[in-house]
This record gives C-alpha cells, structure tokens and sequence, in this order.
C-alpha cells in the first residue's frame, strides 16, 4: 500500500482492552497512588480550610494554565496519532508522536520555571502544608510525566522501524493510554491546587 | 461526527474549559457555586478524556467504571469537603 492511500480505519473491538493487561495494570496503581494523594489534599485541607484556600493566590496561574493545555494537548496529539496508524498512516503517526514530545518538553519547560519562580518568591514546601501538598502532588505527576516521556522515545523508535500496524499496534495504544492517565491526573491537580480557593 | 472530527472539536473544547476555569480561579468570588462549577467541570473534561480519548467509552467495563469512577467521586469529594469540611477534620482527627 502507498502512503497515499488510505486504509479504512478498522474500529476497535467492544469490549476489548486497550493496549495490554501489563499497561493496565500500571495505570490503576499510577490512579490508586493518586487517589491517596489526593485524599491526603482533602483531609488537610478540612483541617487548614483558611491555609488551603490562600493557597493558589500564590501559584502561577498561566504556568498551571499553560501546564493543562500541554497535557490535554499531548493527549490529544497521541489520540490523533493512534487514529493514524489505524490508517495505515505511518508518517502522519510520527509527526503526531513528535508533537506529543514537544507537548512533554512544553510542560517540563513551564514545571522547571514555576519551580524556580516559586523559589523566588520564597515558596517552598515547607511554608505551609497547602505547599507541602502542592510540591507532593505536582512533583509525582512530573515523575510520571517522565516515565511517559521514556515510553514515548520507545514508541517512536517502534512506529519509525515499521513495527506498528493498522491490525497489530497494541504497543502504541498501551502507551497512549498510559499518558491519557497521566493527562487525568493533571485535570484533577489544576483544578485544586491552582483555581479552587 | 467522524473520530477524527470528535477528537479534534473535544480538544478545542478541554483547552477552552482550561481557559475558562483559569478565569474563573482569577476573578469569581469562592464559594459553593464556584465550588460546583469547578467540580462539574473537572468531572466533564475527565468523563471526556476516558471515553474518547482513551476510548472506554465501549472497551472493556471493568476499566471504563474504574476510569470513569474516578471522575464521580473526586468531584463530589471536592464539593463535599466544602459542605461538611469541620466533620471530616474532627473524623480524621488522631
């Protein structure tokens, strides 16, 4: 098949897993740690109510902002990637792929300067508990981030060897859903910690 | 609607409620309906990313309630946590 022609996009089987069990596995325990950080930001937030709701003020909100477009933007990105390799667009997957790292380099970018900022500013982790949780939070998420990043570097490689196709491309999907959890995270840290006061 | 269109209207969509909530974090007064307008908003941008995005919407069950459970309790949690905030500080109090 030329790469202009278009393979009709077969559509995903109901039912079925996306990626692989592996990958599922990884995401729930990546979701539970979170669901206990997040629990550990209610339970001090019910008991710093004052502290917690100051909080935000203090944060930049166009880093957290701008943060939140990267991460729905690289989901986005590596929807769209997934879409085309189900095309049998192998190309157009790259480019998709290489737009989801420029999405990750964005977000690392913008972290590493509020942090400095922060700095600046005289906000460390241990000002208050708000930023004890703040730091916990949104430093995991980077970490995860990171794993993303290594796994996407990976898929890269693969999608540029050839190895995935519009019927076997279980190792491209297992990294999407991977970063789509990672994106979820975030769409839950940006609203507490950077707008609700 | 196509996939592909889906997928490209839900991502102006997401970015725009990003925009919106930015602003809303910046100049609305807090309180309980601010409170709710946040939480009904993170419940609909995530709802949208797992259906879509990660494609559970017709996947398998287990994960897609899983995924999907996640965006229904932390929301409610949050409104919660503003109503009855003393009771959950004297509940986890050691």
């Amino acid at each position: 098949m030329t790469a202009s022609t278009v393979a009709p996009s077969p559509e995903p089987v109901a039912g079925r897993i996306p990626g692989n069990k592996g990958i599922w596995a990884g995401i729930l325990s990546e979701m539970t740690e979170f669901a206990l950080l997040f629990g550990v930001y209610f339970i001090a937030r019910a008991h710093y109510p004052e502290v917690f709701r100051a909080g935000p003020a203090h944060l930049s909100t166009l880093a957290g902002t701008l943060n939140t477009v990267m991460m729905i933007s690289g989901s986005y990105f590596v929807a769209k990637a997934v879409h085309a390799i189900r095309q049998n667009r192998r190309q157009a997957c790259l480019r998709w792929l290489f737009l989801v790292l420029l999405a990750a380099s964005g977000y690392m970018l913008i972290k590493a300067m509020e942090f400095q900022w922060n700095v600046s500013q005289g906000i460390t982790g241990g000002k208050n508990l708000f930023f004890t949780v703040y730091y916990y939070l949104t430093f995991t998420h980077m970490v995860h981030v990171l794993w993303g990043v290594m796994g996407l570097m990976w898929v890269m490689m693969r999608a540029r060897s050839g190895a995935y196709t519009p019927a076997d491309h279980d190792g491209l999907e297992a990294f999407a859903s991977y970063w789509h959890a990672t994106d979820l995270a975030w769409l839950v840290i940006f609203p507490l910690l950077y707008v609700l006061h | 609607m196509s996939h592909e269109k889906l997928l490209d209207r839900l991502w102006l969509l997401l970015v725009a409620l990003t925009l919106g909530g930015a602003w809303i974090g910046e100049s609305a007064e807090p309180g309980l309906a601010v409170t709710i307008i946040i939480a009904l908003t993170m419940a609909f941008k995530g709802r949208m990313v797992v259906d879509h995005f990660m494609e559970l919407k017709t996947a398998n069950r287990t994960l897609r309630n899983l995924m999907r459970g996640f965006f229904y309790v932390l929301p409610a949690v949050t409104v919660l946590t503003t109503l009855f905030g003393d009771w959950l500080a004297r509940l986890t109090t050691l």
